[in-house]
């Protein structure tokens, strides 16, 4: 009966590629409107904007930001996975869309089944701050803390789930120490907690940490990427005193299910060549995005070895929805 | 004088002719989604925010911000004239504005709205020129406890707003809590009462409920009347200005309001919010002097003095913006979103690395301030003619304005059904005399509260005599307290119930 099946899709996957070859030659003749499952005006969204317009310019095309925020992203995904597969709906999908959240909650999507990979197109790594009276200089100073102090200290977070709160979880379970979870709405409003030392610890994006480090209010104590980002060089990377230590948000470029193969290449192309624009780099520096190139297995192998990353630190340190 | 430098300094970057027609349309366009019913500043400046790519940082964000309060204004005139709260500052001044406006007195509400409002923000600009670092130390004072105790001085101060049965408000309230549990819980992760949809795992939106209870329940409730039953407005509009009295009754509520609002409105966590609801409760609790309209039947001072906090509210919540970097409401974070897509890092430097940006922006708000009273004084006289539109027309255009506004929120139709369903809510209360207000006031302040107090008890791991023993948020439990017992007292209650036998 599989088999049959397959056979099926293989013979109408023949029969369309003529179709399909000619029809990738006139594409784009309209808008693309790529989903972007959050509000306007955040990170992801300026992201999303100025890659499109990029993008529009290396393919002729242009492109329409469309915001569908809600759910923690599921509800934009939702929208693309339903979407007809021409290449004219596209999603710009995160870590919490494509890995953690199906974990976390029950999605109406199938993350591998659902959607097909175009690109990776960026990865934005966290600083981890401390507020500037703490005792704790290094990240090495910062676990001796922890340990001294079982169970007093606290972490604050964006809420259960998210990439903020397994970032911590992840950096307790491989430092070994045990600090509670205090979470909030989002880690901007925890910040004046933690700045008054309500709160000892926080991992969150470049653009919202480091301003109150430069204005000498907090203190990063290193990076999240394996290495040091070069967006704030003068950091260390925790992983140098936690090793194999890593926690970034990235970003990729999905279609829904079945889209053609000459329009993925065709999107995949013009992704990467609008990231190696020198212009745009700068540009993506200032939203704590450093740009990646890739294709499109890089996206799906991401995906499938960050599921099954957070997958053991969720079971690992017991974080479900009560 | 650093301040006159700096000022002069601003004034200089808002003073050319470009600054000011950006501010001018900033202005107009906020004043025009602010009548529009539905229509917000988050969705325009969503919709405009990539718009304003092209131009220079400075004039972008003078625009922006002009949006912003220009809304302020244009949604007190929907709130007056036809009983729909555009945001949840201008819930309470629908309370006495639309009972003014059944009165014939539309104009003299719009004039104290826009004056008060135009008052409070200057004083507001003013605060935030001279003193905005120094306040900035006060929002950290403020932690998990002192917000908790100051949610649940709010949430008694609701049961003052209502006017009727003091029951039923505290029924109003606990249903306002009630459908706030809606969406995923923050300390659990678990959505609650969503039924599995996924819209809902947001909660419901506050939009939805207003023009959904107010606007839409209240359109109900007139169709069902024969025609000639239905609300018309008095034909004779007894002049569009307050008169002298009115002006003794205004002053003394504006100023009181624009103190409340521009110290609430540095609080990140919803203070400017706060501050119409306090502002109201402030005034319904001084004595009425002889001969002036009771509140909740068209009292002057019930629109004057939230608008004034709001207004300065408004003002003053750009402090966290601006000295912090930390967005207190969904607008603010569109401005950050704003100021990186012009390579402005939001955040404490802003005011040392862009001068010219932090002061003209302010200088910018006075500016502005000064356009919209201009600008909406002789207006008056035009929105009190939209009341004359034949109502077959304007209840239409009502219901279908929220539909769009709705919409652009989350460019999703879920919220539009949404609407539809609070407006059969609202009509029963309509017909059961509950006053939607207090509802709106516990849906707000519920989630934050539950938010609060579960923050609180975490980071004290369950000792609950943090709210006591820190001294703000034992003295705004303690402010809580007498509230309560002025609410209780029998003496006040059989005025209560005495204004009540009245209707």
């Amino acid at each position: 009966m599989k088999r049959r099946t397959f056979a099926a899709c293989a013979g109408l996957a023949a029969l369309a590629a003529p179709f399909h070859a000619a029809w990738a030659q006139n594409y784009p003749s309209r808008p693309i409107r790529l989903v972007v499952p959050f509000p306007a005006g955040g990170a992801t969204d300026l992201f999303a904007r100025e890659l499109t317009q990029a993008m529009g310019e290396k393919m002729g095309a242009t492109f329409v930001v469309d915001n569908k925020p809600g759910a923690g992203g599921a509800i934009g995904s939702t929208a693309v996975a339903n979407a007809q597969a021409d290449g004219y709906t596209l999603l710009l999908a995160t870590t919490s869309t494509h890995a953690i959240g199906p974990l976390i909650t029950k999605t109406p999507y199938d993350v591998v089944r659902d959607f097909s990979p175009i690109a990776h197109v960026g990865d934005a790594p966290s600083i981890m701050l401390v507020p500037v009276d703490s005792p704790a200089k290094t990240v090495r100073e910062w676990i001796d803390l922890a340990r001294k102090n079982p169970g007093k200290l606290n972490y604050a977070s964006s809420g259960i789930g998210t990439i903020v709160q397994l970032t911590a979880e992840l950096f307790n379970a491989q430092a070994g120490v045990s600090v509670t979870h205090i979470p909030y709405k989002g880690t901007a409003l925890s910040i004046p907690d933690l700045i008054s030392g309500k709160v000892d610890v926080l991992f969150d994006s470049l653009p919202t940490g480091m301003p109150h480090v430069r204005d000498g209010k907090l203190r990063a104590l290193g990076v999240t990427s394996l290495k040091r980002s070069p967006l704030a060089p003068e950091l260390p990377a925790i992983a140098e005193t936690v090793p194999g230590f890593e926690s970034n948000t990235w970003f990729g470029l999905y279609g829904p299910k079945d889209l053609p193969a000459a329009l993925v290449a065709r999107l995949n192309l013009a992704a990467n060549e609008a990231l190696a624009d020198a212009q745009l780099r700068a540009r993506f520096a200032k939203l704590g995005i450093e740009p990646s190139s890739s294709s499109p297995q890089d996206l799906a192998a991401l995906q499938a070895q960050d599921t099954a990353k957070w997958r053991k630190i969720i079971t690992g340190q017991h974080i479900s929805l009560q | 004088m650093e301040l006159i430098h700096n000022l002069s300094l601003g004034f200089g970057v808002a003073f050319t002719g470009v600054n000011l027609l950006y501010c001018l349309v900033g202005c107009i366009l906020g004043t025009l989604i602010g009548v529009l019913p539905g229509i917000g500043p988050v969705a325009t400046i969503a919709m405009l925010l990539p718009a304003t790519y092209a131009l220079p940082p400075v004039s972008a964000l003078i625009m922006l911000a002009g949006i912003y309060y220009g809304a302020q204004y244009g949604g007190s005139t929907t709130a007056i004239l036809v009983n729909l709260p555009g945001e949840s500052s201008s819930v309470v001044t629908v309370i006495d504005g639309y009972q003014m406006a059944r009165k014939g007195r539309a104009g003299p509400a719009l004039a104290a709205a826009g004056l008060g409002s135009f008052f409070a923000g200057c004083v507001g600009t003013l605060i935030l020129a001279a003193f905005a670092p120094p306040l900035t130390e006060l929002a950290f004072k403020f932690g998990p406890a002192e917000y908790y105790s100051l949610m649940i001085l709010g949430l008694i101060g609701a049961v003052v707003l209502a006017s009727g049965s003091l029951l039923k408000a505290v029924a109003m309230i606990v249903l306002g809590l009630l459908l706030g549990l809606v969406g995923t819980d923050v300390n659990s992760g678990v959505a609650r009462f969503s039924f599995d949809i996924p819209e809902l795992t947001d909660g419901i939106g506050f939009v939805a409920i207003a023009m959904g209870v107010f606007g839409y329940g209240e359109i109900i409730a007139n169709l069902s009347q024969p025609e000639e039953d239905r609300e018309v407005f008095t034909a004779k509009v007894s002049g569009l200005f307050p008169t002298k009295e009115d002006f003794r009754n205004m002053l003394p509520a504006v100023l009181r309001g624009t103190a409340l609002g521009s110290s609430l409105g540095i609080l990140p966590g919803g203070g400017a919010l706060l501050a119409a609801f306090a502002a109201y409760t402030i005034e319904k609790k001084t004595k009425l002097r002889p001969g002036e309209v009771p509140f909740g039947r068209g009292n002057i001072r019930g629109v004057a003095a939230p608008e004034s906090a709001n207004n300065a509210g408004a003002q003053t919540s750009f402090i966290p913006l601006l000295t912090l970097g930390i967005p207190p409401n969904a607008v603010m974070a569109l401005m950050v979103g704003a100021m990186t897509i012009h390579n402005i890092q939001p955040g404490p430097q802003v005011m040392t690395s862009n001068p010219e940006l932090f002061w003209g922006l302010i200088a910018s708000m006075w500016l502005g301030n000064a356009m919209l009273v201009i600008l909406n004084l002789p207006l008056i006289g035009l929105w009190i003619k939209l009341l004359s539109v034949p109502y077959r027309f304007l209840f239409p255009s009502i219901v279908l304005f929220c539909a769009i506004g709705v919409y652009s929120t989350n460019n999703n139709t879920f919220d539009i059904w949404m609407v539809g369903a609070f407006g059969f809510v609202g009509y029963l209360f309509y017909k059961l005399g509950c006053e939607p207000a207090p509802l709106l006031l516990g849906f707000i302040l519920g989630p934050m509260m539950e938010e609060n107090l579960r923050r609180a008890l975490l980071l004290s791991r369950g000792d609950w005599s943090v709210f006591v023993t820190r001294p703000i948020s034992a003295g705004l439990l303690a402010a809580a307290l007498l509230l309560l017992i002025i609410v209780l007292l029998p003496a006040v209650k059989a005025k209560r119930e005495e204004a009540f036998v009245e209707d």
